[in-house]
């Protein structure tokens, strides 16, 4: 059997998270959506689809085929769609018959025998899908497909429950410092053999599970809440750590956090509050940079996706935060803003707009084109701080992000542009 | 002195707040007029609103001195309307 874990069109619905990776190399819980899929059968090969910009870098990056037909024939296949929260595999049995797999009336994969798909000769799963739907008997399986990009805030908490039990892992490995504290059932805390927790630390795990996975190191001060997950390498430098935490691998965290995700390498290492969040790679918040997460009258928030603003139904959204994206000391970000990738937001004395799009700098209340070739260099440098590179196919990547994200941004600068010709009596 | 560099000098001073009489084609626009790295950011978007040009970012930020700047922007404006 060979696992298939395909993008469906929806990617745009998790912009700007999705212009880098693709949507099942988002994280939910300790471990990204593709990762959590794999668990239905780890020792499958696998293989991934995606949309074409990015079949490059997820092929360096995955290792794998990757929008390869070819691993749509020779073999029996199980193909799932990669937006599935897969919380607890055993709702999905690796081994059955043919069949397509629905969720919620949402088609999110199907079971097919080898001489079945060879017969389809499809080129992508959404081609085999099409050539079998209607034709397999379907299964409704119990779980989430993911719509949009701030359900992955909202499923954080239980998706960290889920990874901490499948991952098996519970006790003190580490070194932890006598002077440190699990406020709790040690049962529910999983300290890695290399990680390390400093004193006057507490990990609370009275509601939940906290994993200080390889490599992590809590310095003093330091709260942390369950269900919370550190990632390997990661540095806490005091704060609170509230419940619902997913930060990822490499990053350097301080101050307040909740219910949000880190996806990794990035810093937020001063004071300042970070709620219901997804912050992606190589972004850096400065001190005091401050979300809302939370609206004055309790009403829904609305986060602006693809040209309009949307209704989340949700009063608790934070923010959203593109990769290789900085902001200033002080910056105070709107209840459920969007900051596209690589821009550099300067603190303005108010909130920020819900919407800055990619590759802008917002700078006294207007927006500017960045220049992507000095921005570029400063992506090599922080980068190799960590001691990683921008590859060739990663710059292409952001060529392409900067050309289509061009539309969104062209308005919004060009009434920059005429604002601040009028501020300054240029106009006359 | 051509229309390009007398609306370069108004603008110019404008923006920076300096008397235009001190704005010559050799003023560096740093350590002769105080330009800091965000007023570049301004001024490149204020010659682009003032003469409806579309300028590379990197390449207008790396102009130095105001006659620089002049003859960029001639270049782009002669590239852009052609």
């Amino acid at each position: 059997m060979r696992l298939i874990i395909y993008e469906d069109d929806t990617f745009g619905n998790f912009y700007p998270l999705t212009y880098l990776r693709a949507v099942f190399e988002l994280r939910c819980g300790a471990t990204t959506l593709a990762e959590k899929l794999r668990r239905v059968a780890p020792w499958w090969p696998v293989a991934y689809f995606a949309r074409d910009a990015l079949a490059t870098v997820l092929r360096e990056r995955l290792d794998a085929l990757v929008n390869d037909p070819a691993s749509l024939v020779g073999d029996d296949l199980l193909l799932v769609n990669g937006r599935l929260l897969l919380l607890d595999a055993a709702q999905f049995p690796a081994e059955g018959a043919e069949e397509t797999l629905s969720c919620g009336g949402t088609i999110v994969g199907a079971r097919v025998r080898r001489a079945t798909a060879e017969a389809a000769a499809a080129q992508t799963p959404a081609e085999l899908l099409a050539a079998v739907r209607g034709v397999l008997p379907t299964r409704e399986l119990k779980g989430t497909v993911l719509s949009f990009l701030w359900e992955l805030i909202h499923h954080n908490p239980a998706a960290i429950v889920a990874d901490f039990k499948a991952a098996g892992k519970a006790g003190i490995v580490g070194t932890f410092s006598d002077h440190a504290a699990v406020w709790g059932s040690k049962e529910q805390v999983y300290v890695a053999p290399t990680a390390e927790v400093q004193p006057f630390v507490c990990i609370d795990t009275t509601h939940g599970p906290v994993t200080i996975d390889e490599g992590a190191v809590i310095n003093p001060h330091t709260r942390i809440e369950g269900p919370g997950y550190i990632g390997p390498g990661t540095m806490i430098v005091g704060g609170k750590i509230r419940e619902g935490c997913s930060i990822g691998p490499v990053c350097r965290v301080g101050g307040e956090v909740e219910e949000s995700i880190i996806h990794g390498y990035s810093n937020k290492y001063h004071d300042g509050f970070l709620g219901h969040a997804y912050v992606c790679e190589w972004v850096n918040l400065g001190a005091l940079t401050t979300n809302s997460d939370l609206k004055n009258d309790y009403s829904t928030v609305q986060v602006y996706l693809n040209g309009e603003l949307v209704d989340t139904g949700d009063t608790k959204v934070g923010c959203f935060i593109g990769d290789h994206t900085k902001t200033s000391i002080g910056t105070i970000i709107n209840t459920g803003t969007v900051v596209g990738v690589m821009c550099n937001v300067m603190a303005s004395g108010g909130v920020t707009p819900k919407f800055i799009p990619s590759f802008t700098m917002f700078l006294d209340n207007k927006m500017y084109n960045i220049a992507f070739r000095n921005t570029l260099e400063t992506a090599r440098k922080a980068m190799s701080r960590r001691k990683r590179e921008l590859s060739e196919a990663d710059v292409a990547l952001l060529e392409a992000a900067l050309k289509l994200t061009k539309p969104e941004r062209d308005e919004l600068v060009r009434r920059s542009r005429k604002m601040l010709a009028r501020e300054r009596g240029l106009s006359e | 002195m051509s229309d390009v560099a007398e609306r370069v000098r108004k603008v110019t001073a404008r923006l920076l707040k300096v008397d235009a009489a001190d704005v010559k084609p050799e003023s560096h626009f740093v350590r002769d007029l105080g330009a800091e790295s965000i007023q570049s950011i301004e001024l490149v978007a204020a010659f682009e609103e003032e003469f409806d040009i579309e300028m590379d970012q990197d390449e207008a930020l790396a102009v130095q001195t105001v006659g620089d700047a002049v003859r960029f922007i001639e270049k782009v404006i002669a590239q852009q309307r052609a």
